[in-house]
């Protein structure tokens, strides 16, 4: 039985498409993120699971019931603000119990499920205090705590971390998977940041102009990307894009003479004139030694940038950049020609009309 | 350049208001200190100084007793609906419908009328013999014969209660929309889902967000009501039986109709002392709503 199951879910409003049918069927305890750009209508998926906004078509069920057309407080799911959408003007327990008061959830019972959701989330000490006393990171446990206390069947979290800053941004993300491993709650979690998707889901999917681009578990998605849109969406820096032609069993970077082998698993049928793209990771290019095993790539060094764990190197193959993520101490020149070198497996091919993967399934 | 020499020219810039302000306001005020303690006529005698005499006359007197309950009530009752009706009407406003936007400009425009045009206005509608308010009620069988409204005692203050509603809500529900439009669209979602219903997402979102512009109104308002003149002087000019005077009529009857000057400037200092209370209690009331929020 799924957890929650989004059937061809779509969103008009008025001539614009919001969503264009979208289908996910999640089992109990796992961690979808919804990833996308912004206007992709992640956010108005999660509002319709919410109950904020209706559906133009589809259906959602929660174990088994249709919630469509429900009222938000009857579908059994809490949900965590970008804003954190704390009520300013109560206690911080109060902030966290309202949810059970609107219940009729009796006060006795209702005091211990908050102070066990504080202790959880360690601001036991904060429960007397009003919401703008609290810093930013706290003000996020709270919202949390609200969600947790209700122990609902799905969680919806809204960009939760986005108004927090980088450093708390990271300790909030490991809190947040401690509490998932603890609970093992169903949680569908919206957010635009590619490392909070890959460091959190146990799936991604990732969307694009109201549809899912691909849905994966976050290392299909970073290791076999469907089409260009996730290749270079998903990886800091992106995945290296360039022109190439196929002659024979090997491929011709655009605009240069470098050869590259065809991966044995590429699909033959329909590149018409011979024209793919091709990807490789700027984290599998390495500078090729004496004997180094796997394909050759031959650049011109243009720019180093040294962000202190690695040296990333910008490279023209041809008329084309490439990027390299290197080791840091890597002597190199600007303006000097390298080999490189990658694993072959390492190499992607897309359909440069369509943007999607040519390798086999 | 010198501190001295800006706070100079400061001072040099500000000159010709101060004069201004100090002959239109300042000296007139000083006068009417100076007149309140003597027995001056509008007209003919200077008038001699009688110590507190007028004061004493005028607050044991019946008739400011009077006008001092006509105005609490006409303040109270007008102020009270006006923040009721305000508060329906910015709710009903925030709602998303066709022809919001036009309902909304059009809301001002009882507000945006000179107080006199309203008031003929009403006296109009209140018309004993071809007033609207006449016809209606008749057509729909709610009273039998054309009445007076305005020229009955025990109908004439609410009459005019009502007039100054319809004409100050829209300032009342002008400031609850602008608070209601600052409620984070985020909280009003989280309520919801936490199941709040309509009264409690009123009660414990909305409101926090209404109670201080609100405040900001009722201070406004209150002092207006209190010092309320234009309105009832088209509409009744205090009557019928002296059931509409209040303070600020008083003041003017006693000071211009029967041309007392001292006794009028000590009335008139009473009631400026009165809303001067008033104004001073909402100014500590604001602070201390500040410091909670």
């Amino acid at each position: 039985m799924s957890a929650l199951e989004i059937r061809n879910i779509q969103k008009r409003y008025g001539d614009v498409e919001t969503l264009k049918g979208i289908d996910i069927a999640l089992e109990s305890g796992e961690f979808l993120v919804l990833l996308g750009s912004s206007g992709c209508g992640k956010s108005t998926l999660l509002n319709i699971i919410a109950g904020l906004a209706e559906p133009s078509g589809g259906d959602i069920l929660i174990g088994e019931r249709s919630i469509v057309g429900a009222h938000p407080k009857d579908r059994d799911i809490a949900m965590v603000f970008q804003s954190y959408a704390l009520y300013p003007n109560m206690s911080v327990a109060r902030n966290i119990g309202f949810g059970l008061e609107m219940r009729k959830v009796p006060p006795a019972e209702r005091e211990k499920a908050v102070r066990e959701t504080a202790r959880l989330l360690q601001i036991e000490n904060l429960l007397d205090r009003r919401p703008s006393q609290l810093s930013g990171g706290q003000r996020q446990r709270v919202a949390i705590g609200r969600a947790l206390v209700r122990n609902p069947r799905v969680f919806l979290f809204d960009e939760p971390l986005s108004n927090l800053d980088a450093k708390l941004r990271m300790e909030m993300r490991t809190e947040l998977k401690r509490l998932h491993q603890m609970l093992k709650t169903t949680v569908v979690y919206v957010t635009h940041d590619q490392i909070e998707a890959m460091t959190l889901a146990t799936r991604i999917a990732v969307m694009r102009d109201g549809r899912i681009e691909q849905l994966g578990t976050p290392a299909e998605i970073y290791d076999r990307p469907a089409t260009l849109y996730v290749a270079g969406f998903v990886g800091s820096p992106p995945m290296n894009i360039l022109d190439a032609e196929i002659g024979g069993d090997q491929l011709r970077i655009a605009g240069s003479d470098e050869l590259l082998p065809l991966p044995q698993d590429f699909k033959r049928t329909a590149v018409p004139g011979g024209r793919v793209k091709i990807g490789i990771r700027p984290e599998a290019l390495r500078l090729a030694n004496a004997g180094a095993s796997g394909v050759r790539l031959i650049a011109d060094v243009e720019v180093m940038e040294l962000t202190g764990p690695e040296l990333v190197t910008t490279a023209k193959v041809g008329e084309q950049r490439v990027t390299a993520c290197l080791p840091p101490r890597t002597p190199l020149i600007a303006g000097s020609t390298q080999v490189f070198s990658f694993e072959e497996a390492a190499l992607h091919l897309f359909d440069p009309e369509s943007g999607r993967s040519l390798r086999a399934p | 350049m010198p501190a001295n020499w800006i706070s100079t020219r400061a001072w040099l810039l500000m000159l010709p208001l101060l004069v201004v302000m100090v002959s239109v306001i300042g000296w007139p005020l000083v006068d009417t200190v100076r007149l309140s303690f003597t027995d001056a006529k509008l007209v003919g005698t200077e008038g001699s100084f009688v110590g507190i005499a007028n004061y004493e006359k005028m607050l044991t007197g019946s008739n400011f007793q009077r006008a001092l309950v006509t105005t609490t009530w006409f303040a109270v009752v007008s102020v009270a609906a006006e923040m009721v009706l305000g508060v329906l009407a910015a709710l009903l406003l925030n709602q998303q419908f066709r022809g919001r936007a036009a309902l909304r400009a059009l809301m001002i425009l009882p507000w945006a009328l000179p107080t006199v045009v309203n008031a003929t206005l009403w006296r109009l509608i209140y018309n004993p013999e071809y007033g609207a308010l006449n016809a209606a009620l008749t057509q729909l069988g709610l009273i039998d014969s054309y009445r007076s409204w305005l020229g009955e005692p025990g109908s004439a203050l609410t009459a005019l209660i009502v007039a100054d509603c319809w004409k100050n809500f829209p300032l009342v529900a002008l400031i609850a929309l602008a608070a209601l439009q600052a409620v984070p669209r985020d909280i009003t979602a989280a309520a919801l889902v936490d199941g709040a219903g309509p009264f409690n997402r009123f009660r414990f979102v909305v409101m926090p967000y209404l109670a201080g512009p609100l405040l900001v109104a009722l201070v406004l308002r209150t002092i207006e009501a209190f010092k309320v003149f234009d309105i009832i002087w088209v509409m009744t000019r205090g009557g019928p039986a002296n059931s509409t005077r209040t303070l600020s009529i008083l003041v003017y009857q006693e000071a211009f109709s029967f041309q007392r000057a001292g006794s009028g400037a000590s009335l008139a200092l009473i009631v400026t002392l009165l809303v001067t209370i008033l104004a001073a209690a909402y100014a500590a009331l604001l602070r201390r709503a500040a410091g909670a929020s």
